[in-house]
């Protein structure tokens, strides 16, 4: 062992790894291209071959797009994700990032810009020149819609809507980067099938959860970014529940932020984070105050993005949606949508995307639904790019489904989504 | 806190048939599992007692197995229990893509080893490959993929055999779900019989390795029929298995459609319990551990390699609840001479003993957990491997599990 390598617990071994394949049958990225190796021969099979000492041979460990589902099914919890994660991180240490991801990763910090200049950057971003002009520059590839700001932003919108009077118990809600600059109407609907829980609403101040930065093996600054977090979330938490929309953000505030980056006070933090079904379903089942839907006569087709199963805490969003009446939803049989967060804006990456989600298409296809519901913003703008079809969080439906004192016809589901296709 | 009238502890071939046993009982059930299980490993055909000679015929050859073995879990289940389950697995895999036995007896498969093996119910995909006789057959593999040794094969069966390059460039190295995947698509597979049909010298049996197809396997076979004339079978071979993973992505997709909570990734730490009952469980999820209540529980862990039993130095332990374990005397016991055995090393002999209603009991019988049954593998005095039934004690085992569980 060299100086620079610390021990590591018996349990994070690759030796804890039976050879099995269990997770060859599950890793979307080898299923469809000989390039990457699979989560056997990439995590632990490559780990026993790594050292800190020693330059990274692995080129194709880049291509991993850290959805973790190899570590679900893993009967031995190796923990192979991680293990891909650490051996991209010292990869691109070693090679140097792009600009292009540089770029990317800080989409937290211009997105604030972009909405407030929205009217200019929208019709900008669906321009053909300036798509090619990214493609060509920064290898950002140009058949990969951009998602359009919204102005104002969630937090915006929050601040300054009229709140309704009355009381209840309060629930701090987490929003996450898109929903604030680009989805707006998802943070909506999540504070108004709240309130109609009878639940009062308070928005903490907050910042990018930091996956974006994993994805790029940049474990420090997402350090950096978590630590922030949680001093803002932690204040929050010393009294209230939080619930997140965004399944990629819930996951990394409430499991990577303790036991992969060892944050002070991560532990407590996971304990009151929620995911926004998984906490109205604990409401309808434990005989809460709930609100009650009317009836919404569609064919639905839930997805479960690959970091809600990550979160393993059932399907809660589906359960939930089945109470709506005359709501006819069924699971979307399919592994990934191959997106993987900014992976699949990559040209490098895109078609390994687009062979990915061509099993989501499909599945799709054979269901014939009026609607696609699914909790990931990352899965709903690829299954909106694969299929031209309606893809809307579960709250939005479920707001939609919402019976209201006095108004007969229920809304129509957003028809807005501020996609430029 | 949500409160299931059942928690299912594993999601191998035992705890999703308890599942469904129980889902189709009216029950909310709970089903959780650290890891996959054994299916994507072995899970290729149903074995019930691949022991016993093919022309035998099976009832009557489990009934005197139970007679002379009064301990194995068929013991516990009986050829009627036996039979009800392995009709309710029959009916979750309807036609075109349906298990059925060939014969009145065992059936002879061929292996990727090149072997012959008896088995019980056969998938439509691996049906052809009771019938097959060596001299009409032609065994197909693909050049570049290491988990399927065509030439092997062939050599051991004294068939005729090639190795084909797939029908499109840059494919070699693929593994077997992204082959499996790729004969999903209709202009592969047809380009592929096509490719085959040119190298038949008037053989009526084609053997492939088993990658025909993870969503719509009948209709690979079917095209593959069609283009070359012949009766087409796919070999089990290494893992992961793509026959597995088609049973259980129809569990999954069952369970859930019917209601049944499902959890995948993490371990089950630890049992509450309180007056010789179980109260909940714990599921570690760093940091956070959950707990679910439930009015009965079914553990069906399985083995070692998931975990289900564990060797510590001198003592075989069950990890979850730490209920008794049968205990295959000391550890220089535990292993015969030579890994390979005709007979089971002994430490295949460990495991949790029951009570007639799957009850783990101790050492004098008594009663562990009021509401905790026990299912599949992880029971003793079976030998799955040797007697080869691995499928069979899942299936019966969990069936009845859920059937008692409920019937409280
Ligand atoms: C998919 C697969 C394919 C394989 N292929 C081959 C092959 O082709 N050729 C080959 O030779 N081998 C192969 N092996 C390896 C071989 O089968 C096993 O490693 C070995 O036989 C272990 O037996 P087991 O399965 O009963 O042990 P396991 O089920 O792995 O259980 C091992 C047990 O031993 C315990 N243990 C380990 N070390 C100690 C210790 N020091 N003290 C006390 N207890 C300990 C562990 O706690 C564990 O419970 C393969 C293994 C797998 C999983
Ligand atoms: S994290 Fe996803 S892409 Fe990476 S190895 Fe695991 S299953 Fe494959
Ligand atoms: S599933 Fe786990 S134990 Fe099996 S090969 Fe993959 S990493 Fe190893």
């Amino acid at each position: 062992m060299t100086k620079e390598e610390k021990p590591v617990p018996l349990t994070k071994l690759p030796d804890v790894c039976v050879r099995c394949a269990t997770c060859m049958a599950a890793c979307p990225v080898s299923r469809v291209t000989p390039r990457f190796p699979g989560p056997k021969q990439a995590g632990p099979g490559a780990q026993r071959f790594r050292s800190a000492a020693e330059a990274s041979v692995d080129d194709w460990i880049d291509l991993c797009t850290g959805c973790r589902l190899c570590d679900t099914v893993c009967p031995a919890g190796v923990p192979i994700s991680e293990m891909n994660m650490m051996a991209k991180a010292k990869y691109l240490d070693e090679r140097g990032r792009t600009f292009r991801d540089w770029l990317l990763v800080r989409s937290d910090l211009f997105g604030e810009m972009a909405a407030r200049y929205s009217k200019i950057v929208n019709p900008l971003l669906k321009k053909k020149v300036v798509r090619w002009l990214l493609d060509a520059l920064l290898r950002i590839d140009r058949r990969r819609a951009l998602p359009a700001y919204e102005h104002p932003t969630f937090r915006r919108w929050f601040r300054t809507r009229q709140a309704p009077k009355g009381g209840g118990p309060e629930v701090a809600y987490f929003y996450g980067c898109f929903t604030n600059t680009n989805e707006t109407d998802v943070g909506k609907a999540a504070v108004e099938i709240l309130e109609a829980h009878g639940l009062k609403v308070v928005v903490p101040p907050q910042r990018c959860c930091g996956i974006p930065r994993l994805g790029v093996g940049d474990l420090r600054r997402a350090r950096e970014m978590g630590r922030r977090n949680v001093d803002f979330l932690l204040r929050t938490v010393r009294g209230l529940d939080i619930v997140f929309s965004s399944t990629s953000c819930g996951l990394m505030l409430r499991h990577e932020y303790g036991p992969l980056l060892h944050l002070p006070g991560a532990e407590e933090l996971a304990r009151r984070l929620f995911d926004i079904c998984e906490y109205l379903l604990g409401l309808h089942e434990e005989g809460k105050p709930a609100a009650t839907f009317q009836p919404i006569p569609l064919k639905a087709a839930y997805f479960a993005p690959c970091h809600l199963r990550s979160l393993d805490i059932g399907l809660p969003a589906l359960e939930l949606l089945r109470r709506v009446p005359g709501l006819d939803v069924s699971l979307v049989e399919a592994e990934c949508c191959g997106l993987g967060g900014l992976y699949g804006f990559k040209k490098e990456k895109f078609a390994i995307a687009e062979e990915i989600g061509k099993d989501l298409t499909e599945a799709i296809a054979r269901m014939k639904p009026d609607i696609i519901l699914t909790d990931c913003e990352g899965c709903r703008m690829q299954i909106r790019h694969l299929t031209g079809l309606k893809v809307l969080h579960p709250v939005q439906l479920l707001r939609d489904a919402l019976e209201r004192q006095g108004e007969e016809i229920h809304r129509v589901p957003v028809e807005s989504f501020n996609y430029l296709g | 806190m949500k409160r299931f009238d059942l928690i299912v502890i594993g999601t191998g071939l035992a705890g999703l048939t308890a599942a469904r046993t129980a889902i189709g009982m009216g029950a909310k059930v709970l089903i959780v599992g650290r890891g996959m299980g054994a299916l994507t490993l072995f899970g290729n055909t149903v074995d019930l007692l691949g022991e016993i000679p093919p022309d035998t015929e099976m009832e009557e050859g489990i009934s005197r197995w139970i007679a002379s073995h009064p301990e194995h879990p068929y013991a516990r289940t009986g050829w009627e229990g036996i039979e009800s389950a392995i009709a309710a697995f029959q009916e979750l895999f309807p036609p075109p893509y349906n298990f059925a036995a060939a014969g009145r007896g065992n059936s002879l498969l061929p292996t990727g080893a090149g072997t012959m093996r008896p088995t019980w119910l056969i998938p439509v995909t691996m049906a052809a490959g009771a019938a097959m006789t060596p001299a009409e057959t032609l065994i197909v593999g693909f050049r570049g993929f290491k988990d399927f040794q065509g030439d092997t094969v062939s050599l051991h069966m004294k068939c005729r055999g090639v190795t084909l390059p797939l029908p499109r460039y840059g494919l070699e190295g693929l593994t077997a779900p992204a082959l499996a995947r790729l004969m999903d698509e209709t202009s592969f597979r047809e380009r592929l019989g096509e490719a085959i049909r040119q190298q038949m010298a008037g053989e009526r049996f084609i053997g492939l390795p088993a990658v025909l197809g993870l969503r719509d396997p009948a209709a690979v076979l079917k095209t593959l029929e069609t283009i070359t004339g012949a009766r087409v079978f796919e070999i089990p071979m290494l893992p992961p298995s793509i026959p597995g993973t088609r049973i259980f992505h129809r569990f999954r997709e069952e369970l859930i459609a019917k209601g049944a909570t499902f959890r995948m990734g993490h371990p089950v730490s630890g049992a509450v319990v309180k007056d010789g009952r179980c109260e909940g469980i714990r599921i570690d999820n760093p940091p956070l551990v959950a707990e679910y209540r439930a009015d009965r529980f079914i553990l069906a862990t399985g083995r070692f390699l998931g975990g289900g039993l564990w060797a510590e130095m001198e003592r075989i332990i069950e990890p979850v609840f730490d209920i008794p374990v049968f205990q295959p005397g000391e550890r220089g016991q535990w292993f015969g001479e030579r890994f390979f055995e005709p007979e089971a090393h002994p430490i295949h002999r460990a495991g949790v003993v029951t009570d007639a209603d799957l009850r783990p009991v101790d050492t004098l019988g008594r009663v562990v957990l009021a509401n905790l049954r026990a299912a599949g593998s992880i029971l003793a005095h079976h030998q799955a491997i040797e007697e080869k039934s691995r499928e069979g004690i899942d299936i019966a085992t969990g069936f009845l599990a859920a059937k008692k569980a409920l019937a409280l």
